[in-house]
């Protein structure tokens, strides 16, 4: 959708003999898109090569740039921290890796379910479903929160993956987006399967999820990275050192570190350098899926 | 299975139910997971335990959602009964649920249950280690004391600073996304490349970016040296602040030169910290960028024709931007900003991480209160009081996107 649409947005104007004053423009812009860049990733590069400082120099004012000497034991040391109790950082590291992949992909056979229901069949209370989905998508999450958590006391799962993948296995977002999807496909195929005798778990499985991929490849992703930077319900739910997710262990070591800043830095870009390079490389997917949920919507 | 159609009145009937047991049968299940009983480990031991607490102090509760399940079963029980004859109709129909099945467990559970269970205890004081004791509209009725009880401001004072936060944080972020979108709009090479580096702070998780900005706003932190620096340029002197534990005010900042001093007890006189502002300017940060991509696309469906048309009548870029791709987006500004409002409103991550409130309560927010007094982190538990806020909270959201969506939605009209 997005390429066609971009050679569309080029305007007849780019084809005439350009002025002196649209090439003045055309660096102007090229320069300001240069530094907003700078400045959106600035944060990244500084935090990089701040957790390759000493404990001195990472607070030391005048702040540095480059570090003065390359230290690459702050790395191995934040890799080999151990709070006790079976606390340890590749601990942290597979804890937030499996939930997040573990929901990621619940996420996407649950939702793509829930969405061909709303989107390709026909029975009553869908529609009903559907508007008090789209009602309940409003509540804002500050409501919940206490309540999951005395009932995750109840169930004995304080502590346990299950409340997390329990509570977030699917989603309204994720069925939003996949509705939307579905919908978009041509009845075409469906109806000369249908023909053939197929039912809709046939259709399901064998007409619209290939046909979805990429839709579906987009709520895989955005779910991987949701559960990834999520916080709050981590810190209520997972509160033992073995349970705990990166975001968490990154909370507790800023207390522990105080001024050691080098050492939580190493931490901080450990979380963000898997996410980040799973965004470059399907950035189009992510911005597929916020796009779709926003115009669409 | 058969292949003529089941046309026999008596298993639609029995099919009819069979829906209605298991209907009121799970929704009382959810009941029950989610009655307002105390907690704690002798309860907790077995079911057995549990259900004996739940006959002994929820049984109210379950009455109440136990008449609602029977007359949802009963219709649910008639649309089977109804759908049964047509083969056809009653396989999209098992087939419909079963496929809905894991969103109908987590949403009647984990949404609508909880819900109900919230707004009970909400009317009741609750630690989880006793039995909710009833005490009406107590708990509302404490969040408010704040406006005329200075030890009680809390939540007062955690409005005041999400409503700042809102007001600043919402347009300044809608702005700059549209500004971004529209620069990343024009024809370029590089466009992935650009789009993909100026949306990476939003990727990366708010506790990353939160801890990197901490450090950023240290006192020998690298926006010391940055306003220095700049500064310096022109004569000017900078004493380096401390950004996070600033409890001054904006309206102070710009009083106090002038001589008049306001005093701490009037705080809602002072406007946002510089705390505050700090934290608001991180999230503008990470923020802006998401909402540029959604403008992103929605500018990508602009016919390119009414740009064109537009220059060939001799309008400027400006009076296009403004008179073509504003009104255009009009729908995605109206999104961005409920969208932006509601999470304005319930900013969580950020407080517990750089500032836990402080300095002077001046970063103070609902949700942060809510968490602490939940969990018991301002002494004793108060889950009641904490769920009151909840709802005291979620009124003022909806109520603010409503009136948002009223005025942006009328606005569309005009064009």
């Amino acid at each position: 959708m997005a390429t066609t649409v971009e050679k569309l947005s080029i305007p007849a104007g780019t084809r005439k003999i350009r002025p002196a004053s649209y090439t003045i423009s055309l660096i102007i812009r090229y320069l300001l898109l240069i530094s907003i860049g700078v400045v959106l990733f600035l944060p990244f590069i500084l935090a990089t090569l701040g957790s390759f400082k000493t404990d001195t120099e990472i607070i030391a004012y005048p702040p540095t740039f480059l570090p003065a000497r390359w230290l690459v034991e702050n790395w191995v040391n934040v890799w080999n921290t151990d709070l006790g109790q079976g606390g340890t950082f590749p601990r942290w590291l597979f804890n937030t890796a499996f939930l997040s992949v573990t929901i990621a992909i619940l996420e996407v056979i649950f939702c793509s379910m829930a969405a061909y229901a709303f989107a390709r069949m026909k029975f009553p209370g869908r529609d009903t479903i559907f508007n008090i989905m789209l009602a309940t998508m409003m509540i804002p999450s500050a409501v919940a929160f206490i309540p999951a958590y005395v009932i995750m006391t109840k169930l004995h799962l304080i502590n346990s993956n299950w409340s997390l993948i329990l509570q977030f296995m699917v989603s309204q977002s994720g069925i939003f987006i996949l509705t939307q999807f579905f919908r978009s496909i041509p009845k075409d195929l469906e109806e000369a399967a249908f023909i053939d005798g197929a039912g809709h778990a046939q259709i399901y499985r064998q007409v619209i999820l290939p046909l979805a991929r990429p839709a579906l490849l987009t709520v895989l992703i955005l779910q991987f990275q949701g559960m990834w930077n999520k916080f709050l319900e981590p810190l209520l739910y997972l509160n033992s050192p073995d349970k705990y997710v990166l975001n968490v262990a990154l909370s507790i070591f800023q207390q522990q570190y105080k001024a050691q800043w080098n050492l939580t830095l190493v931490g901080a870009m450990v979380n963000a350098i898997p996410v980040l390079i799973i965004f470059f490389v399907f950035s189009r997917y992510f911005i597929q899926g916020v796009a779709y949920t926003g115009v669409k919507g | 299975m058969q292949k003529q159609e089941v046309r026999s009145p008596q298993s639609a009937n029995l099919a009819a139910f069979w829906t209605f047991l298991i209907v009121v049968a799970v929704l009382l299940i959810v009941a029950i997971l989610n009655a307002p009983t105390k907690g704690g480990p002798q309860v907790m031991e077995s079911l057995s335990t549990y259900l004996n607490e739940v006959r002994k102090s929820a049984l109210p509760f379950i009455l109440v959602i136990g008449i609602g399940a029977v007359i949802i079963g009963i219709l649910a029980g008639r649309v089977v009964r109804r759908e049964w004859v047509d083969r056809k109709r009653r396989g999209d129909l098992l087939i419909g649920f079963l496929f809905l099945l894991p969103y109908l467990f987590v949403t009647l559970t984990f949404v609508l249950g909880v819900l109900l269970f919230a707004l009970y205890i909400s009317f009741t004081q609750y630690d989880i280690f006793t039995s909710p004791k009833w005490v009406g509209l107590q708990n509302y009725a404490l969040a408010f004391r704040g406006l005329t009880d200075p030890v009680r401001k809390d939540f007062i004072q955690g409005l005041y600073n999400v409503f700042w936060y809102a007001l600043i944080v919402v347009p300044v972020q809608t702005a700059l996304a549209i500004a971004l979108a529209v620069l990343l709009n024009a024809p370029m090479r590089f466009k992935q490349l650009f789009r993909t580096i100026f949306y990476a702070p939003s990727v990366t998780s708010s506790v990353v970016i939160t801890l990197i900005f901490i450090w950023f706003y240290l006192k020998t932190g690298y926006l010391n040296f940055g306003i220095a620096k700049v500064l310096g340029v022109f004569g000017i002197p900078w004493e380096n602040i401390n950004w996070l534990g600033d409890p001054r005010g904006l309206f102070q900042l710009i009083a106090e030169p002038m001589g008049l001093r306001i005093p701490s007890e009037q705080w809602y006189l002072r406007g946002p910290s510089i705390a505050w502002m700090a934290i608001m300017f991180q999230n503008i940060f990470t923020t802006a960028p998401t909402f540029m991509i959604m403008f992103l696309a929605a500018l990508q469906d602009v016919n390119p024709a009414l740009y064109e048309a537009a220059s060939i009548d001799g309008a400027s870029g400006w009076q296009q931007f403004s008179k073509i791709t504003l009104p255009l987006l009009r729908p995605i500004i109206l999104l961005v900003t409920v969208l932006g409002t509601i999470g304005s409103l319930q900013v969580f991550d950020q407080v517990y991480l750089a500032t836990q409130g402080g300095p002077l309560g001046t970063s103070q927010t609902p949700v942060y209160l809510i968490f602490s007094e939940a969990l018991g982190k301002l002494g004793p538990i108060h889950m009641g009081y904490a769920a009151a806020m909840a709802f005291i909270l979620a009124a003022i959201i909806f109520i603010i996107t409503y009136f948002q969506r009223r005025l942006l939605e009328r606005g569309t009209q005009s064009y």
